[in-house]
């Protein structure tokens, strides 16, 4: 009887040995969401979407192509002074 | 310090439970200065929250969806809908879905920048919570109903015909529009003319029918001189009746380029708006004065010498006499006295003027809505021809135009007083002209008319309709009173005196609104009708292709991006609709002697409508010589479309290219082809971006003064003297409008080909149908429409020197017995118009005690026009959800007024408008400025119970031209809505 | 590695609102919530007006990182402020944090809820698959995962907005700058710290700040 009550006691104790936890502990200063792929890791958009043209996984090029694309933003480049 | 550097003190072990560590986090960080600025200053969540609810999800997380694998992306390349810059937009559309808006960098005119408005555009694509009109509505019982398209033709039309049996053709008004691209705007003016009245008119009377009537008169087009562009090249420019910050944001991209490059920047406003932050120099003058301040400042540019005298004595005529007038009438104290300008203000403008050339001087509303603005906007012209800034890149008058096409509604569009290309009415030979372009019959066209004589008389104009309707039968110039209207694409608020457009909707008999939305006027006519009105649903412009027209004369072509929503069709098949109803559809299409003009496509829902590209090319093209509206073939204007990118920016010319799709070659080509482009597409004019502009040939955009005057007149030439011409031509003095005559004379009638002397025969360079008679004087280096003088005085004008006159509603009675405004006119575009008894009246009656404040009206830039557009698009909509009066601290403290408090602004018309108060210094303390794009409430009633279900406008709020007075100008009947009385109270 | 940064200039911008009405048409964003404001300051008084577009200013040291109690942002490498909605408990420190106001919330309801945090994203949306329609729903457009700069900078009617590149962006408000023969005193540390501006000088002292050079600003 005795025997039975402790197996189930520790099967009790040891339950939430298992179990996640459900909140957020906080960590100082680490951010915990999803991770996020960094833009350069995608494929360049069809023509259609008028955006840049890039080598897939490239940060060099990505970072290319993102400051022609400012050059947009000056428009003495445009105005050929 | 880093705040996120680790805190010692802070390892303790984390309890189970959160609980969040205010101190640990916050005690570094609120040390700093929290210096919380108005962040959420203009924005009233309550006031748009009933109509939000739907759109507030409570987080905004939705459920994990797979990436939309979607159908085939499409990008359409577009104009913006709003104002006349004409800022291209490529439009991503998917599924017949527009689901992206890109910026088109490539633009030359606006280089991928936006406004509030362009950048929003594609809200106008959106089904889900759309306030747009849905399907076709009747008023019944004083509710609206929702019908079908048939019942609303048949019911609609057999209504029109009972009218025209009854009162004939002119008892209907056409209300047409400046947001109709060129050929539907070309369509409805033949429509208005296939069913047998001049009765039509569009935005432009209200906005720029002075710029277009003193302009024209002074040297030939009335049209803006050269573009935004062209600012790049201006020393000076001055604003004087323009708030282009608000008005045209993006022109303020080339203006503030210029600035940064030495451009003096010189505002002259009432009010201190965004432009005149912007300015160098800014002058604080009354509302209406504006003759007095040009010609002060002519006054000072004569007196120190500072006018160029060759360009005077080469070009102009009559600038002796107005410089008499000037120095004697217009001194200092005078000018003072009526403007309130310090002498020495007046003066540093003209010097600036003087000293920085090539200068513009720039207006919009500021100088047109007036009763002398005729008078104003040739002051405006004399002073650029004074010093000599016209016709050259860099200098003279840029008019800024109002809405995305009103140019070209002007230009071919349904006027009371011309047809298409400004051919006047009043000339049976215009008739002639478009009876064959049109293919139509010209006998069966007369006999649609009421009369001869009715077909020759200007129609009303749309700032008058209400007259139509009330004014005592045997005081108008018709037959019958106006008894029923069709807005079609134009909202009622922006006209004056809508307390009695109230009552005229009461007496009318129908009322049909074809508009993508309901507009104001569903609203006002349900408030007071049970019953006699229609809404049609039309499409959009983005929901049809067609060309439009910018401010600076370019023509850009749109392509259509989604087909129409909801049950909406676009306004052509409409109109071929309905013309079907009324007996007209053959003569619609040309269809005649086995030919027809017109081909019929198919449109939404398989329904056909008369084919856009064959209006261009086959009635445009081929009719509209007198503009050069004729060069502008669809191919040609696609081409520039697709290959915008070889453009140059400063002089808006292509230096090479050739379009990849149709080998065409753009280079030399003017972007836009601004008109006059003249002759066929065959002989490829590059079109004019500057007019007037003698420093080139006339093939290559170089342009004259026109000979529209006359030879001479009290023997002074009007022609341009000796040695004055275009670059390369070969008369290199003065010479008349060319027509077969002067060609033989010259004996360059045997260049024409065998065809074209065939149809030139007997013709003038305005009618000529083969464009041969411009096609050789061009060669030959001439303007086909002669080289002359610009006329400082106009003597057909009432008045031919510019003269100040007080508004109708003035706040000085003294000033009013010194320049007292127009005798009345007994019958002035059919309709008796009144101008001294009205101000006699009002002085009389001490108005200018009961409402001391002058009241102004004006733009701002999140809306545009009548407003219901964009007040219905949520993200505009939430920037300023309520109307509001600007006054002055001082003003407001008197009457105890506190900034955001509403209060009643009152007229003498008796209305009384309940608007929020905006407390500001900008404002001088006579003065109050109102928006005017609101509608919807109505003297503190909101109107949404009289709206069609799900179709009212986001935003509503008071339409400041309910309380608007009378005023006309006497050449154009333009309202003056910029300058009247009011007086405000704490409500 | 290019810092992504904004900067408006003053001198051009003249509320047109474009940039406001740009980012809420591409990224979606639901009536009351505005990531980003144009901000008049002195309204109407000559020779003091000037207007500034605000949203988020992805800092360096993101104060509303550093108070976040369950750590939702993150810096992405570009230097672009992120942050996680589904850890996002709308607490609002962030909100009490930002000296420009940038985190906004979409409903305020009874007892203070106040639903996820929304803010600028930069156009480079969130911790979701990039492009994906989950990731458009909850952070709006990933323009930088196509090549491109926020909308709003794009489509600013006076290019008074520029977003992108920091040193892209110095060189062009620096042509702006010359070109203008003044304005090199409204920006930079000397403005914000009374630090002189010559490198390796002294610490301040302590009587007044530097006196700005050239005219009005």
């Amino acid at each position: 009887m005795i025997r039975l009550a402790f197996i189930v006691a520790a099967a009790l104790a040891l339950g939430a040995c298992g179990e996640k936890e459900q909140v957020v502990v906080y960590k100082q200063g680490k951010y915990q969401g999803k991770p996020d792929t960094p833009p350069w890791k995608n494929e360049s958009p069809v023509a259609e979407l008028r955006g840049g043209k890039w080598t897939t996984g490239d940060e060099k090029s990505w970072e290319e192509a993102i400051k022609q694309r400012q050059l947009t933003q000056n428009e003495y480049k445009r105005i050929g002074q | 310090m880093l705040l996120t550097r680790k805190a010692t003190s802070a390892a303790a072990p984390q309890p189970r439970a959160f609980q969040p560590r205010l101190s640990r986090g916050l005690s570094g960080v609120f040390a700093a200065t929290m210096d919380r600025r108005a962040f959420l200053k203009r924005s009233g969540v309550g006031v748009g929250g009933a109509a939000v609810a739907s759109q507030l999800p409570f987080n905004i997380i939705a459920r994990a969806e797979a990436k939309e694998e979607g159908g085939q992306l499409e990008v359409k390349r577009t104009v913006c809908t709003h104002c006349s810059v004409g800022c291209a937009i490529d439009a991503v559309v998917q599924n017949g879905v527009w689901v992206r808006q890109e910026p088109v960098f490539d633009s030359p005119l606006n280089l991928g920048a936006h406004c509030a408005k362009g950048a929003s555009v594609r809200e106008h694509g959106m089904t889900q919570d759309s306030h747009r009109l849905k399907y076709p509505m009747k008023l019944a019982g004083g509710k609206w109903q929702r019908i079908s398209w048939d019942q609303a033709y048949d019911e609609i039309s057999n209504k029109l015909l009972a009218i025209r049996k009854e009162s004939g053709p002119d008892a209907l008004f056409i209300v047409g529009s400046s947001k109709h691209n060129n050929e539907q705007s070309e369509l409805l003016c033949k429509w208005a003319r296939l069913w047998g009245t001049n009765n039509t008119d569009h935005q432009a009377r209200i906005c720029h029918s002075t710029t277009v009537s003193g302009l024209g008169q002074t040297w030939g087009y009335g049209a803006m001189t050269n573009s935004y562009n062209d600012e790049q090249n201006s020393k000076s420019l001055m604003f004087l009746g323009s708030n282009a910050c608000e008005a045209h944001p993006v022109s303020m991209l080339h203006t503030l380029h210029a600035k940064e490059n030495g451009c003096k920047v010189i505002v002259v406003d009432p009010r201190f708006t965004r432009t005149a932050a912007k300015a160098d120099m800014y002058v604080r003058h009354r509302s209406g004065s504006d003759v007095a301040f040009l010609f002060g400042v002519l006054h000072q540019v004569f007196k120190n010498g500072w006018e160029d005298k060759e360009y005077i004595r080469n070009r102009v005529y009559g600038m002796d006499q107005v410089r008499d007038e000037v120095m004697k009438k217009w001194t200092p104290d005078k000018v003072t006295e009526v403007t309130g300008v310090p002498e020495d203000q007046v003066f540093a403008v003209a010097k600036t003027l003087a000293e920085n050339r090539p200068g513009f001087i720039i207006w919009a509303m500021g100088q047109t809505q007036h009763t002398n603005a005729n008078a104003i906007v040739r002051a405006s012209n004399i002073l650029m021809l004074a010093l000599g800034n016209v016709g050259r890149s860099g200098g003279g008058c840029n008019v800024y135009r109002g809405h995305d096409n009103v140019q070209g509604a002007t230009d071919i569009g349904p006027n009371p007083d011309t047809l298409p290309g400004y051919y006047p009415v009043a000339v049976p030979g215009s008739w002639t002209h478009w009876a064959k372009v049109w293919n139509v019959d010209l006998d069966w066209l007369k006999k649609r008319y009421a009369s001869e004589a009715l077909m020759a008389k200007p129609g009303m104009t749309v700032s008058r309709w209400i007259d139509g309707v009330l004014e005592k039968n045997d005081a108008i110039d018709q037959d019958p009173n106006l008894r029923a209207i069709i807005y079609w694409g134009h909202a009622p608020n922006s006209q004056t005196r809508g307390l009695e457009m109230l009552e005229a909707m009461k007496k009318l008999d129908l009322m049909v609104v074809i508009d993508p939305y309901p507009s104001a006027s569903a609203a006002m006519f349900a408030k007071v009708r049970q019953d006699g009105a229609y809404l049609l649903p039309a499409a959009t412009q983005f929901e049809t292709e067609g060309s439009v027209t910018a401010s600076n004369r370019s023509l850009q072509w749109r392509e259509k991006v989604i087909d129409p929503l909801f049950e909406s069709r676009s306004d052509q098949m409409i109109m071929y609709q309905l013309a079907g109803k009324l007996g007209f559809a053959d003569q619609f299409i040309g269809k005649k002697d086995g030919r027809q003009v017109l081909r019929l496509v198919k449109g939404k829902g398989g329904m056909e409508e008369p084919s856009i590209e064959d209006v261009l090319r086959n009635e445009v093209n081929k009719g509209c010589w007198t503009i050069g509206y004729t060069g502008q073939s669809p191919e040609r204007l696609q081409a520039h479309m697709r290959n915008m990118h070889v453009f140059d920016v400063k002089t808006t010319r292509a230096r090479g290219g050739k379009d990849a799709k149709t080998g065409y070659d753009l280079t030399g080509d003017y972007f836009g082809l601004p008109w006059p482009c003249y002759g066929t597409a065959a002989i490829k004019h590059p079109g004019t971006p500057l007019l007037y502009d003698t420093h080139k040939h006339v093939m290559d955009g170089g342009h004259t003064f026109r000979a529209l005057f006359g030879i001479e007149k009290d023997g002074i030439n009007l022609l341009a003297e000796d040695g004055i011409a275009s670059k390369g031509s070969d008369i290199t003095t003065g010479y008349p409008q060319f027509d077969h005559v002067l060609l033989k004379k010259l004996g360059w009638w045997d260049e024409l080909t065998e065809e074209e002397k065939k149809e030139a025969e007997g013709k003038t360079w305005a009618n000529d149908l083969s464009g041969g008679i411009q096609r050789v004087s061009m060669k030959h280096g001439c303007s086909p429409f002669g080289n002359a003088k610009a006329r400082a005085v106009v003597w057909n004008f009432p008045d031919p020197v510019p003269q100040h006159r007080e508004p109708l509603y003035s706040p000085n009675p003294e000033l009013v017995k010194k320049y007292p405004t127009h005798d009345d006119v007994k019958v002035f575009w059919r309709l008796p118009t009144l101008f001294k008894s009205v101000q006699d009246k009002a002085v009389k009656d001490e108005m200018y005690k009961k409402y001391p404040l002058i009241l102004t009206s004006g733009r701002i830039v999140e809306y545009e026009g009548g407003g219901e557009e964009t007040r219905s698009n949520p993200w505009l909509a939430e920037l300023q959800q309520e109307n509001y009066a600007e006054i002055n601290p001082k003003t407001a403290a008197d009457r105890s007024i506190r900034n955001g408090e509403y209060i009643w602004l009152s007229t003498p018309t008796g209305a009384k408008l309940k608007v929020k108060a905006k407390v500001t210094e900008g404002i001088g303390p006579d003065t109050v400025f109102v928006p005017f794009h609101f509608s919807g409430w109505w003297q503190g009633e909101d109107m949404l119970p009289y709206y069609p279900e799900g179709a009212a406008p986001i935003v509503r709020g008071e339409a400041i031209n309910t309380a608007t007075t009378y005023g006309y100008d006497r050449v154009t009947m333009m309202q003056e809505s910029k300058t009247t009385l009011c007086q405000v109270a704490k409500a | 590695m290019a810092r992504m940064k904004f900067l408006c200039d003053a001198e051009r911008c003249i509320e047109c609102n474009g940039c406001v009405t740009a980012c809420k048409n591409e990224n979606e964003v639901p009536w009351g919530v505005n990531r980003r404001r144009v901000v008049t300051l002195n309204d109407g008084v000559v020779g003091a007006e000037k207007s500034i577009s605000v949203a988020c200013m992805h800092c360096s040291d993101a104060p509303c990182m550093a108070v976040c109690p369950v750590d939702c942002f993150y810096r992405t490498d570009d230097g672009v402020v992120l942050h996680d909605k589904d850890l996002c408990i709308g607490c609002g420190y962030c909100f009490y944090a930002c000296p420009f106001g940038a985190p906004q919330f979409p409903q305020a309801g009874a007892f203070g809820l106040r639903g996820k945090m929304d803010k600028c994203t930069f156009c480079a949306g969130g911790p979701e698959a990039d492009r994906s329609e989950t990731e458009f729903h909850k952070y709006g457009r990933n323009r930088l995962a196509e090549g491109k700069l926020p909308a709003c900078a794009e489509m600013c009617s006076t290019k008074a907005l520029l977003g992108g590149d920091g040193d892209m962006i110095a060189d062009i408000y620096r042509e702006r700058v010359l070109r203008r023969g003044r304005g090199a005193e409204v920006w930079g540390w000397s403005t914000a710290y009374g630090l002189p501006p010559k490198p390796g000088a002294q610490p301040p002292q302590p009587q007044q700040p530097a006196a700005p050079t050239g005219g009005k600003s």
